[in-house]
């Protein structure tokens, strides 16, 4: 038995009949075509499909897509404005900090709403907001040098 | 002086994974798609009775359903690969199951449904009659006459067993002074790429012509494994974006791109599979489990005469990848050391555990695993400094090229000199002084150093030198090939022959063929997907054996070197003057000081491609160039001679690695408190990258001998099947690596570069056990087993054996 919602995904209203089991992550993928929120693991331990749903950072795999009926979500889709990368997005460039590509979404939502919240983390700081987005690819040496330029990039404006 | 090798160069991929625009193999949509789930053993060890789909058939929405029939019927068991050779009967093994399983998550049959829901539903609908038989997971007892055996053809669990002899090894240990003995242990293992498996399959019937879309790192493995089994002829591989490899993706994988295909056959509809993770950890292979009895014939003044050692390698449930974890070793069989005589025995035993698959540097950390321990061994035997012991062992800066006991031929390196700046950067001496200090305040703090080499460009031929009676080698050497296009707009389209798996192809390809056109890396786009139909590949095309800086680089710049000439004679011609008085900067070709005879890649592409009059009568129209690369230096010892003397690779980077570590005697936990590499990759084309690669190896080299791993227990059950069961590192665990370069470039390749991929993760195991021990010294444990668990580690440090039953 499908239901109805109404979800805000990066600014435009979304109204989609979903089964009440579809995972919001897939929901994501599938029913709105936003592939940029990747699946690793499906149980909240990779962090791959990471977003912001009403602001705040959760996993997508770990809700399904009615908990986001009447909701506003942000996916990585929505950080760039006109094809200009954002201070994390090109921060995240210029250091590297990526190499598959494949956690690097989860990875930027969860940048961007550490120094949204925290504008100058300490590198301790920035290693556990980031200790829920696993990479099995970089050492995370570059993905941390990039999250503290792009705190840096921030405060210049 | 060059402009873009070596320099930072903004990356080419970046953009598009930032924004979330890479494109996967899960991100792909056919029109009228399945979804497939794979039906997988809850036993170790079992003959399948019976299989019955009929109720999950029921669901309309169901389309297919696959038994061990239809594979049995349908398709062809693969041909016995490089790994298998040594099999004293061939086995025929298919793409599933087909009378037994012999590990937990082995494909017994699929299902195709509407979408994954259903077909996730229709698996518990389908029955099975298994009758269990009796399981084993450890090596010592699966070669006991008493021990239930897998397969029936070979009546022994010992599948493969053979030597390999270099220099006087009897003679060595006779005439040393003493002979240092160690057991050593290294467990099963993983990268566990963040994208799972991945595959995506469309066969036209009317044309008889099958497409899949796969994560996977070698193309020949998938391309091969489908006409192999399935009999077709027309058969394209397409390569998206891969979510990470290491290995992983290379063998295994063909398993299940034959299952899909033949769902995809069977419903007449695209099918996609989507590996969960659970199913990955369980079933989507594992480094394999490898158990040493060394022994090093060594004089008091530490000088290592001889290296012997048994290996005893637990490969799983299958016999596809036998000898994989011990023919590697020859690649780096010497290491870093001269020692004139070295033998190697391996016994290959098959278990009732997930199937081994290459993994970053597949044997290569086991073996330098086995130098580094016993290096240390030696030195604690003879009371000398480890130092300075390898120092006394170590291959001399003018001694290169070095040719190995074995056959290799070591290009270039300082090891000494690689030795030598680590222990500066460290600042060795102060560091133990320190560690004096704080150890009489009851701190448990521990510093290992070791070195390895990192061999690059696989010779394909390496694996005949255990199989004698092979005639033909399945291949030789290596060959990889590049396109390169100026396009009518004056920019540049290249194709690889390789997939990218997140090395940053695209990036380092553009600045090489950037830097020989005389343009910018920002005016060349590289092909993301490797398709066979269009990319130029050969069987060095392959995103494994640390292959892209000799054979892709290679092939890259053979590729822009023919290109550029075929756009001076272009532009002579229309220019009329000499070619040899051209020079080209900025994608314009010109007379130096002219400012008027010149002519701009935009305006060469439409003259190229529209103005027949304007191109020389002797010259092919159009400016593009294909060239196929291959090691000029790859002799002699491409193919294994009488004595079994061997090229198993092209290549030597290598690295001097330090650890400093500090032991909760509360928890057993190791902190890492301090990582440092010095490490001569040769000519770096772009640091970033570089850098990158050795970050990320290192890192799970150390994860490695720290805790990750796969857990069994003793009826065969895996007890680790998700990230957090298996102890995947995150930023809270992860030093941070530091990394100076020391490069050597290589005499022998196009730009002097040297491999960077597999790197780090050969010595970084070596290194954690290494320091964890000096550690320990007050305590006097010594570490032999990897890994280095808390609780391993507790144990060690309160005395307290070991009493769990389960089994790595």
């Amino acid at each position: 038995m499908k239901q109805t919602i109404n979800v805000t995904i990066n600014g435009r209203l979304y109204r989609e009949d979903v089964e009440p089991r579809l995972l919001l992550s897939h929901f994501l993928r599938e029913n709105i075509g936003l592939t940029g929120t990747h699946v690793g693991c499906v149980v909240g331990e990779c962090g791959a499909c990471t977003i912001l749903l009403d602001g705040k950072l959760v996993k997508s795999c770990l809700h399904f897509a009615v908990q986001a009926d009447g909701r506003e979500v942000t996916t990585v889709e929505g950080l760039a404005k006109d094809g200009e990368l954002s201070v994390v997005q090109e921060a995240f460039v210029k250091h590297y900090a990526f190499q598959c590509g494949y956690c690097t979404p989860g990875m930027i939502m969860a940048s961007y709403a550490l120094l949204r919240d925290h504008p100058n983390p300490s590198e301790g700081e920035i290693r556990k907001a980031l200790s829920g987005n696993l990479c099995m690819c970089t050492g995370y040496v570059q993905i941390v040098e990039a999250v503290k330029d792009a705190a840096q990039g921030l405060k210049n404006g | 002086m060059a402009k873009f090798v070596g320099s930072r160069s903004r990356s080419k991929e970046g953009p598009r994974h930032v924004t979330g625009r890479g494109l996967y193999t899960d991100d792909f949509m056919l029109p009228g798609m399945l979804q497939a789930m794979i039906l997988r053993s809850p036993h170790a060890h079992a003959k399948i009775v019976s299989i019955d789909p009929s109720e999950a058939l029921k669901n309309p929405n169901v389309i297919t359903v696959i038994t061990p029939d239809d594979v049995k019927q349908s398709t062809r068991p693969f041909r016995p690969g490089r790994y298998a050779a040594g099999l004293k009967r061939p086995i025929d093994e298919y793409a599933g199951a087909v009378d037994k399983v012999r590990y937990v998550g082995e494909p017994v049959g699929a299902v195709a449904a509407r979408d994954r829901g259903t077909a996730e539903d229709a698996l518990e609908l389908i029955s099975v009659e298994y009758e269990p038989l009796r399981s084993v997971v450890d090596v010592r007892e699966a070669i006991k006459p008493s021990s239930a055996v897998l397969f029936d053809e070979l009546g022994t669990n010992l599948a493969w067993h053979g030597a390999l002899k270099y220099g006087e090894i009897d003679g060595a240990f006779k005439s040393a002074d003493r002979i240092v003995k160690e057991n050593l242990k290294i467990h099963r293992y993983s990268s566990t790429p963040l994208e799972p498996f991945a595959v995506i399959a469309s066969y036209d019937a009317a044309s008889k012509r099958l497409t899949v879309w796969v994560t996977a790192q070698v193309p020949e493995v998938i391309y091969d494994g489908l006409r192999e089994a399935l009999g077709l002829q027309d058969v394209r591989v397409i390569i998206p974006d891969v979510g990470g490899g290491f290995g992983q993706k290379i063998h295994l994988i063909r398993k299940y791109v034959v299952l899909i295909s033949l769902l995809a056959m069977k419903s007449g509809r695209p099918v996609k599979w989507i590996e969960d993770r659970s199913e990955h950890m369980m079933a989507g292979g594992h480094a394999c489990a490898q158990e040493f009895e060394a022994e090093a014939a060594v004089k008091n003044d530490g000088t290592v005469l001889g290296l012997r050692f048994k290996e005893y390698d637990d490969v799983g449930g299958s016999i596809s990848t036998l000898t994989i974890h011990f023919t590697n070793k020859l690649n780096n069989l010497s290491n870093t050391y001269r020692t004139p005589n070295i033998s190697m025995e391996g016994f290959a035993v098959v278990t009732n555990k997930c199937p081994v698959i290459p993994n970053r540097g597949i044997g290569k950390p086991g073996m330098c695993f086995v130098w580094e321990r016993m290096m240390d061994r030696v030195a604690q035997e003879l009371n000398l400094s480890p130092i300075e012991v390898r120092r006394k062992n170590l291959i001399q800066p003018n001694e290169m090229p070095y040719s190995t006991v074995s056959g290799n031929v070591y290009d270039s390196g300082d090891y000494p000199g690689l030795l030598q700046g680590l222990l500066e950067k460290i600042d060795y001496d102060k560091l133990r002084e320190e560690q004096k200090r704080e150890r009489e305040k009851g701190r448990l703090i521990g510093i290992g150093v070791v070195i390895g080499v990192e061999p690059g460009g696989r010779n394909a031929a390496r694996d005949m030198a255990i199989f004698p009676e092979m005639k033909e080698p399945p291949g030789s050497g290596g060959i990889n090939g590049a396109t390169i296009k100026l396009e009518k707009n004056g920019t540049l389209a290249l194709h690889l022959g390789s997939p990218n798996c997140g090395q940053a192809h695209e990036t380092t390809t553009a600045q090489v063929a950037a830097e020989v056109l005389g343009t910018t890396p920002d005016r060349i786009s590289t092909s993301i997907p490797f398709d066979s139909d269009l990319s130029p590949w050969g069987v060095a095309a392959a995103n494994s054996g640390n292959n892209f800086h000799l054979y892709d680089i290679g092939a890259v710049h053979g590729a822009a070197t023919r290109l550029r000439e075929k756009i001076l004679k272009l532009s002579a011609h229309v220019l009329n003057v000499d070619s040899k008085e051209l020079a080209i900067e900025d994608s314009t070709v010109k007379v130096p000081g002219s400012t008027v005879k010149q002519v701009s890649f935009a305006e060469l592409g439409r003259i190229a491609y529209n103005n027949q009059h304007l191109i020389p009568d002797d010259m092919e129209p159009g400016l593009q160039a294909t060239y196929y690369y291959t090691f000029p230096h790859a002799k002699p010892n491409i193919v294994p001679n009488a004595e079994r003397l061997v090229r198993a690779q092209f290549t030597f980077s290598a690295g001097a690695h330090a650890a400093v570590v500090e032991i909760d005697k509360a928890t057993g936990k190791v902190e890492v408190l301090r990582y440092l590499i010095v490490g001569d990759n040769g000519t770096v084309i772009n640091p970033d990258v570089v850098n990158g690669q050795v970050y990320g190896s290192a890192t799970h080299g150390i994860a490695v001998a720290l805790g990750e791993g796969f857990i069994y227990s003793p009826d065969g059950q895996p007890l680790t099947v998700t990230y957090l069961d298996y102890g995947k590192c995150s930023t809270a665990e992860t030093p941070k690596i530091e990394v100076v370069h020391r490069p050597s470039p290589s005499p022998f390749t196009t730009l002097g570069q040297k491999a960077a991929g597999e790197g780090a993760a050969i010595p970084s195991p070596a290194a954690i056990a290494s320091a964890v021990e000096d550690a320990l010294t007050p305590l006097g444990v010594k570490i032999t087993d990897l890994p280095l668990t808390p609780e391993v580690v507790w144990r060690l440090v309160n005395n307290n054996p070991e009493s769990s039953r389960r089994s790595y």
